[in-house]
């Protein structure tokens, strides 16, 4: 930093790069230099306001420790290299691969983190340069069961409501999340909302901020949604408390779903979840009398071996009380990630090109081929974790990961390390060395978000601006410039873009939830809410109020399953996974600011004070907790927030990973990885020695 | 105290800005959000509408969110002090500027804030009607701009011309060159008519002046504290936009051969702001944290040192704060209390 001055040269409108509610930012610009932000007063999500990772956002993207060149990996270190002999490097092996084993044996891990533009790029270059619909990205542990479950039962799986509706609730429903910690902003609009008079209702296994401030918490044991829900479903219809109208005109399969309840009386639901009979009935009445009723939820729904299942039941509680459609009501995912949304519109998944359109419907193969003039595979691709399982048996030789760090947030960290070592390539696209990246044999270096233009969309489907603040440090550039120059190199030529708005125009042009933006558009409205196109030329912010995307909404009987491991004598506690308000996923980007750093040890372990008791663990004792897979050392934090029988770990530390410990069982349908249920033991290990 | 008429005050603003680069809240390009930038030929006229404050006070000009305070070569160390080029910061509000007179005490030995400081002229300019959540009459920071906190002091009359009034020698040398007519002491007499009338018409702030009274009294529960504790998400922003505070933290960052010191804002809002080695914590608890953050701007025990309170009414915290414990809702609560 040049020490003459500290004059402000520019401030530059943006969007806040961590989590999915999308905060507006400016950047502020000292000397070529991002030195600070300013919140934008006037943004309708945040109304002046940031939390404490997006008023950090200076520190997380600091020249200091950027990698600036292509980095090409010779006996065990990295080297300087050039564009050329990096992209040389990388044609070769994939050339290679895909003539000895075809292109499915090639992977692209897309980010959530990364522009839409981007992703879209990260996708076409698999479908079109490279011939696979091997392509995915972390979604597959976040919120791939909202997709899947929300399409069957709604026809679309993203936030049916907005972030405004929170005001516009007489209920607030919060399911397995705690919005105050991880989508700051808007779990303060939810505070706001609860002083003006809104009723709140929570359901969690963990004491959070706002089950402490909730008119009922319903702490159920981990892993036991739909045992709960489908109770809640019995009492309603037991007192005929159900919305009969909306179900006979606007829902299906009613009779199916009542009879599978009928086998969740509240004697039997309270003894599977833990939770007193008249807390299911007083929940059971709040949420079908009050007028309108938000629900919300998070991982705590979606990261089981029965996430998608979860989902559903979620939906089905939505649509037999008739809380969707309308203002203030709906089922709202919170997304982890400031584009998570936006990478599953743009089809950076395995199972579907942009806009949700099928891989496997010949129409839509068509209509791709056409445009981007390349022949496209047929075959449905594989999952993030199917690419590392795929690694190890030796049916994938060669991976592309764009900014994600899947050894420090996947599950099992031993298995990804091994898969990831057996690769004949590992190309890594980042900002920073990370773990991940130091396992690569060739590492690309990227532009930061405050480095390039592109667009994000946030949790409520908002399609919002980015703008280069700076330029981005030596030879580093934005991920869809790296994509079509290496397609280039393989021989495709459709990715050579000219700025980032033309690719935009593409997405529009292919996809009809984007049909109706434009940049211009974007910048004159703080960003759009899809659908947007001739039939809503200023975006929707409601969605499903006539009718469900797929027609009638769908109600779906499911059943309660354990987790796929229970504690037992060997392992005898319950270990589930959390996130901190001070870090964001691997830590690679709020790990630079020292004032998050400071904030928390490197690694925590969660306990009860009567856990703790039980093995003599004082605060900051030193423990080590073993699973099936795995064990980590740490110091502990003694805390009501976690009930007794259960422990808790956040996933940011690569000191104290807590994915050692992880089970990698996986919901049938979308391969999710049971991340929020596993058994462990802990062992005191200052235990005698004092 | 000189006076002077001024037809248009754009004048001024451009002669000032012919003498050193010159620093002034305007709209960032394509957005409704008024910053602190510095001047350009984009910049437009001087304007006395709403919104009157800037998302930030002038603090940063002088006490940087991050700024490096020497470096380390392995055998040398390198003073960093900061020479910055003569500047002017124009059209800072009286709650800006009662502000900055408050860390001209707290950074009265700091050589890096002095630095940035001396290299500085201030202009100010009256509010004449009250901003949105401001109470600057309260805590007597506005809204007229204090008699010698500013080089230069501008006042728009009642006709809409303005009233350019010299506070320091720096000052009366800026304005050399215009011509200006002398003004007469029934200009000043009006001006300060005018501030009665303009303080008139802010909100009733009664809940402000209870509160003080209940914080200085010790009257506020300690569970009223734990509740609106319970509300703080530590993010930080109270801190980074209240005029007044001054905390910072300093740090070692790796560089090529050796290392380099650098302070940041800090914020006693954090859990590890105090904690001590052995993990200790004075301030254990949020709610504890909360209230040392109202102490510091309400008590009496700081008048002593600052001659006024450490807050200047400016309510950039209410609108910041995600948890809704900002000034008035803060000061409320306590007053609704006993």
């Amino acid at each position: 930093m040049d020490t003459a001055s500290h004059n402000i040269s520019k401030i530059t409108s943006s969007i806040c790069p961590y989590c999915g509610v999308g905060c507006g930012i400016g950047l502020r610009v000292e000397q070529g230099r991002i030195t600070g932000v300013e919140p934008l007063a006037n943004h309708p999500v945040s109304q002046g306001k940031l939390c404490t990772k997006g008023w950090s956002t200076a520190f997380a993207v600091d020249p200091i420790d950027r990698i600036t060149t292509p980095l090409i990996k010779e006996n065990d270190t990295f080297r300087p290299a050039s564009w050329d002999e990096a992209y040389q490097v990388i044609t070769e092996a994939f050339s290679t691969a895909i003539a000895e084993k075809g292109a499915d044996a090639l992977g692209i891990i897309a980010c959530a983190r990364a522009t839409n533009e981007d992703c879209y790029a990260a996708q076409k270059f698999a479908r079109a340069a490279l011939g696979t619909n091997n392509v995915d990205h972390c979604a597959r542990i976040c919120h791939s069961p909202s997709v899947a479950g929300l399409r069957q039962t709604l026809g679309s799986g993203a936030m049916t409501n907005s972030i405004d509706d929170i005001e516009k609730a007489d209920l607030i429903v919060i399911f397995g999340c705690d919005p105050t910690e991880n989508h700051s902003i808007l779990g303060g609009r939810i505070i706001r909302a609860k002083l003006a008079g809104t009723k709140l209702l929570v359901v969690d296994p963990r004491l959070t901020r706002l089950a402490r401030m909730a008119d009922l918490h319903l702490q159920l044991q981990l892993g036991t949604n739909i045992a709960l829900i489908n109770g809640l479903l019995q009492i309603i219809f037991a007192n005929g408390w159900e919305a009969t109208e909306f179900l006979s005109n606007r829902c299906e399969n009613e009779e199916a779903l009542r009879a599978k309840v009928a086998k969740y009386p509240p004697e039997r639901v309270a003894a599977i979840t833990g939770v007193p009979e008249e807390k299911l009935i007083a929940a059971a009445r709040m949420y079908t009398e009050a007028e309108c009723a938000l629900l919300t939820y998070g991982m705590g729904i979606t990261q089981y071996t029965t996430g998608t299942n979860n989902v559903i039941s979620i939906s089905n509680l939505a649509l037999v009380a008739g809380q969707i459609g309308r203002e203030g009501t709906g089922i709202n995912p919170l997304r982890g990630q400031n584009n998570v949304q936006g990478a599953c519109d743009m089809g950076a998944l395995p199972n579907v090109f942009p806009g949700y359109q099928e891989v496997a419907a010949p129409a839509s193969r068509e209509k791709f081929a056409a445009s981007w003039q390349q022949k496209l595979p047929e075959c449905k691709g594989l999952t993030s974790l199917g690419m590392t399982k795929g690694a190890l048996s030796g049916d994938v030789r060669c991976m592309l990961i764009m900014g994600e760090d899947p050894v420090v947030t996947d599950p099992d960290q031993h298995h990804v390390q091994q898969a990831l070592a057996a690769l004949d390539l590992l190309v890594v696209v980042e900002l920073v060395m990370t773990e991940t990246a130091a396992m690569a044999d060739v590492i690309l270096p990227a532009a930061a978000f405050s480095e390039k233009a592109g667009t994000f969309t946030n949790c409520e489907r908002r399609v919002q601006l980015i703008q280069p603040a700076i330029p981005a440090p030596g030879e580093a550039k934005p991920d869809w410039q790296i994509l079509g120059g290496l397609a280039s190199r393989l021989g495709y030529n459709g990715m050579n873009w000219e700025s980032a708005e033309a690719i935009f125009n593409e997405i529009a042009a292919l996809s009809p939830l984007y049909q109706g933006m434009s940049y211009p558009k974007l910048a004159a409205n703080y960003g759009l809410q899809w659908p947007c196109n001739e039939a809503a030329p200023n975006g929707t912010p409601l969605l499903h109020s006539k009718q469900f995307s797929r027609g009638k909404g769908r109600l779906i009987p499911v059943s309660h399953a354990d987790p796929a491991e229970m504690p037992d004598e060997e392992y005898p506690l319950f270990f589930t996974t959390t996130r901190l308000h001070f870090h964001y996923g691997c830590g690679s980007m709020t790990r630079k600011s020292p004032l998050l750093e400071r904030e928390t040890p490197s690694g925590v372990l969660f306990i009860n004070p009567a856990d703790a008791q039980a093995l003599a663990i004082r605060p900051q004792t030193r423990v080590r907790i073993s699973s099936r897979r795995g064990e980590v050392e740490t110091r502990t934090v003694i805390t009501d927030e976690v009930p007794p029988g259960t422990v808790a770990m956040p996933y940011h530390f690569k000191e104290a990973p807590s994915n050692r410990l992880t089970n990698n069982a996986q919901d049938p349908v979308t391969k999710m990885p049971e991340l929020k249920a596993c058994a462990v033991r802990v062992t005191n290990l200052e235990d005698g020695t004092k | 105290m000189k006076a002077f008429l001024l037809d248009d005050i754009d004048q001024l603003r451009d002669h000032l800005a012919s003498q050193r680069s010159l620093f002034t809240p305007q709209y960032t390009e394509g957005s409704t959000e008024l910053n602190w930038l510095p001047l350009t030929s984009k910049t437009k006229s001087v304007t006395t509408e709403r919104p009157l404050l800037p998302t930030y006070p002038a603090k940063q000009f002088f006490f940087p969110d991050r700024e490096i305070l020497f470096q380390f070569d392995g055998s040398d160390f390198k003073e960093t002090l900061p020479e910055p080029e003569p500047q002017i910061l124009f059209g800072v509000r009286s709650c800006d500027l009662c502000a900055i007179a408050y860390q001209d005490r707290f950074f009265r030995q700091d050589p890096y804030y002095q630095a940035r400081r001396r290299a500085t002229l201030l202009v100010g300019i009256d509010c004449n009607m009250p901003c949105e959540g401001g109470f600057c009459p309260t805590v007597d920071a506005g809204p007229f701009v204090r008699d010698g906190l500013a080089d230069l002091v501008c006042h728009q009359q009642q006709d809409a011309s303005w009233l350019l009034m010299v506070h320091t020698p720096a000052g009366e040398a800026l304005i050399q060159g215009l011509e200006l007519k002398a003004a007469e002491s029934h200009h000043i007499t009006r001006r300060n008519k005018q501030e009665q009338q303009v303080a008139a018409r802010f909100p009733s702030a009664t809940h402000i002046e209870t509160g003080i009274q209940r914080i200085n009294q010790a009257q506020v529960p300690a569970e009223t504290w734990q509740a609106m504790g319970l509300q703080c998400l530590t993010c930080s922003g109270c801190t980074n936009l209240c005029p007044t505070c001054s905390c910072f933290t300093s740090y070692d960052r790796p560089v090529a051969d050796g290392f380099e010191r650098e302070r940041c804002w800090d914020s006693c809002l954090y859990d590890a702001f105090q904690r001590e080695a052995s993990g200790h914590n004075p301030s254990a608890t949020a709610g504890q944290r909360v209230e040392r953050f109202w102490f510091h701007k309400f008590s009496n025990e700081y008048t002593k040192t600052f001659d006024r309170y450490g807050c200047t009414g400016c309510g950039r915290c209410e609108k910041t704060c995600p948890g809704v414990i900002g000034v008035h809702s803060v000061m409320k609560r306590i007053s609704a209390t006993l």
